[in-house]
């Protein structure tokens, strides 16, 4: 299934939507201002992408609005059944 | 992860990304026919074929968080952030040789160090995939149908100089008492509810040329409140231009005004008047002859008494202005960046061009002065004039509702126009460049943008073809779709490229994108000159918006009308100033 979701372009276009409305409800924003003040924290040269990443990560998902989630379920659900008939 | 990608200090390669680069001689070359840009313009991926479904090649997922492909034997494997989850991207660097460390992420294109465990940065890679971008841009008809940019509020930093309100003190309210009187006739003037300055003017034979740009510069809020408050006086300035300066410029003009010694020509000064008489309450119409004669004295070969092209018109009368009032002054030529004269502070703008080599990646970048923008109309897009009338009344004040009205009935619009002239383009094959890096001519990408906005915006849109090789010219009458408010920040040299690089390094040495200039990127349509009928023996009309009405201006002619007969008109010139001057010039009007 998560092939199938791939290979019709629909996940790319989960993720189009996803970004774009992580931007607008200013999720994004948030996420830069938590990066800032990682970096800040360590100094520049001290921190790798990854760690940024491991660090932000669970912030980041907890922070995401429920009604995002909501929308990209009911997106998968109907391509879920749609792509049962 | 240094934020100052763009402005060009590149960071340090990791010692295996160093390494690698010195120990291979074509290091990315098996990448490019991989690069896949989708949409056009859109992101940058990496797939062997489109419709690869890439997977970790030791565990079969094929969607962790991420994905790596090895850029020395194209292995995918899988990655994770966490230290203690399993990683076969690091896997695989450390049970390969030297040199399989350096991964590209399968879904943005990006270097990574899997031994280090970060992004890395390197200019070449970045140029490949620059180019693939770009040129995927300009192959597809349109770029994407542009998920409207949503760059959030606080991301153009607003830092404008705040507004300080005046009130005169003791002695400057006896000195204004004093000299100065209410401004007579309002009251018993039937016309009273016309705005200040709304005046026609004389059609002095075929001058409707001259009348439509005069009336838009009438109304120019910044050009009209330097007028109004003083700033050339014709007085002083025919005075001191007598007093010292007899030798020089004066000697030029010898005969012709005999009678007259103080007459010098200085349009300005005809500006100056003009200003005075069309403010002063007086409704008959004005003839501007004077400025008409001093006008024909400035542009010798085009005086006659034939129809005028306006926007040739307007080109010659503000470069009038700008060289007489810069004779008086010995500043060092401060023409371009606009503070040399009031015409260059208002209309003058800097575009940017940058010239891509489609073989290294190597830009090179040119900055130029405008005066106002000329626009060629969108290729036919084979559409009655009917549905484009039909779409034009509804409303259409946001710039993505006429975006996606072009879109669907392909009716052309101003900002399709703009889009187009900062498009990136191919340039053919016989306009080869010289490549500085390559050394010799290559094929190039070219792409427009805006450096900085003036103050006003004045876009000419080319109605008028001349072909030189078939000695004729033609009008195109084709209807251009124009919105009332416009947001120019997507034309703008910052946002163009940042949408085209992101965070890759440029591959040239241009100046860091300036984020100032978006500051005031919005935009108020004031006037629209119009032209009807043909080539030579047409006219043209002005539409202002004051007081958020619109009046049309045709000659002596001033009347009301309503905004769908300017919505439907042909534009041919539109003057847009900023939208903060704009306010401040209709809450005035409403004061007074
Ligand atoms: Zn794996
Ligand atoms: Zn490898
Ligand atoms: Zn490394
Ligand atoms: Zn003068
Ligand atoms: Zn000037
Ligand atoms: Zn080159």
């Amino acid at each position: 299934m998560a092939v199938k979701l791939i290979e019709t372009g629909e996940k790319e276009r989960l993720m189009e939507l996803l970004r774009e409305r992580l931007v607008d409800c200013g999720w994004k924003d948030e996420m830069k201002a938590l990066c800032r003040a990682v970096v800040k924290k360590k100094g520049r040269n001290n921190v790798t992408v990854d760690e940024l990443v491991h660090v932000i990560t669970p912030k980041g998902r907890a922070s995401v609005p429920d009604t995002i989630k909501a929308e990209l379920l009911q997106r998968i659900r109907t391509f879920l059944v749609s792509a049962a008939l | 992860m240094s934020p100052k990608i763009n402005a060009q200090i590149s960071p340090q390669p990791c010692p295996h990304l160093a390494e690698f680069r010195r120990t291979s001689t074509k290091p990315f070359l098996a990448l490019h026919s991989c690069l896949r840009i989708k949409p056009p313009g859109g992101r940058a991926a990496l797939r062997r074929d489109p419709d690869e479904v890439p997977r970790c090649g030791a565990c079969g997922l094929s969607s962790p968080s991420r994905l790596y492909a090895c850029v020395t034997c194209a292995a995918v494997s899988c990655h994770s952030t966490s230290a203690d989850d399993s990683s076969h991207a690091a896997v695989h660097a450390a049970s390969m040789p030297p040199g399989h460390q350096i991964a590209v992420d399968v879904d943005r294109a990006e270097l990574f160090c899997c031994a280090c465990r970060d992004q890395v940065y390197d200019r070449d890679f970045d140029a490949a995939v620059v180019i693939a971008q770009t040129a995927a841009s300009t192959l597809g008809a349109d770029p994407p149908p542009a998920i409207p940019s949503s760059h959030p509020e606080n991301l153009r930093k607003k830092r404008r100089v705040d507004y300080r309100p005046w009130a005169p003190d003791l002695r400057e309210r006896a000195l204004i008492g004093s000299c100065s009187g209410p401004i007579a006739g309002d009251a018993a003037d039937p016309s009273q509810d016309l705005p200040r300055g709304l005046r026609g003017l004389n059609n002095l034979g075929n001058t409707c040329f001259m009348n439509s740009v005069l009336q838009a510069l009438l109304h120019t809020p910044p050009l009209r409140n330097y007028f109004l408050s003083d700033r050339h006086n014709r007085f002083f300035c025919q005075k001191r231009n007598n007093g010292d300066g007899d030798g020089g410029a004066a000697g030029k003009r010898n005969g012709g005004n005999n009678g007259n010694k103080n007459a010098r020509i200085c349009l300005a000064c005809d500006m100056d008047a003009m200003f005075s008489a069309v403010f002063s309450g007086d409704r008959v119409p004005y003839s501007p002859a004077k400025f008409l004669y001093s006008w024909w004295q400035h542009a010798a070969n085009l005086a006659s008494y034939e129809q005028q092209d306006a926007h040739e018109f307007f080109i010659s009368m503000l470069d009038g202005i700008h060289e007489k009032v810069e004779k008086g002054r010995r500043e060092p030529d401060s023409e371009g960046n606009g503070d040399c004269c009031i015409a260059h502070k208002v209309f003058s703008g800097i575009l940017r061009s940058d010239v891509t080599c489609m073989a290294c990646g190597f830009t090179s970048t040119t900055y130029d002065p405008c005066i106002d923008i000329s626009l060629d109309l969108e290729p036919n897009q084979g559409v009655s004039n009917k549905t484009a009338t039909a779409t034009s009344n509804h409303s259409c004040n946001g710039e993505a509702d006429c975006m996606n009205s072009s879109q669907y009935c392909g009716t052309s619009t101003l900002t399709g126009c703009l889009k187009r002239f900062t498009r990136a383009e191919r340039l053919g094959a016989d306009q080869k460049f010289f490549c500085r890096q390559c050394q010799v001519r290559q094929e190039t990408l070219k792409q427009m943008s805006i450096r900085k906005l003036p103050l006003v915006s004045c876009f000419h849109i080319k109605r008028f073809e001349h072909s030189s090789t078939r000695k004729m010219s033609r009008k195109v009458d084709r209807y251009l779709q124009f919105p009332f408010s416009l947001d120019m920040s997507p034309y703008l040299s910052s946002t163009i490229l940042r949408s085209r690089f992101g965070n890759r390094i440029f591959p040239f040495d241009g100046d860091e994108p300036d984020a100032s200039d978006e500051l005031c990127s919005e935009f108020e349509l004031f006037a629209v000159v119009t032209h009807t009928g043909k080539l030579d023996a047409g006219h043209y009309v002005t539409y202002l918006r004051l007081s958020n009405r619109w009046y049309k201006c045709d000659d002596a002619w001033i009347t009301q009308v309503d905004e769908n007969i300017v919505r439907a008109a042909q534009c041919y010139m539109m003057f847009y100033v900023q939208k903060m001057l704009y306010y401040k010039a209709t809450d005035k009007q409403v004061a007074s």
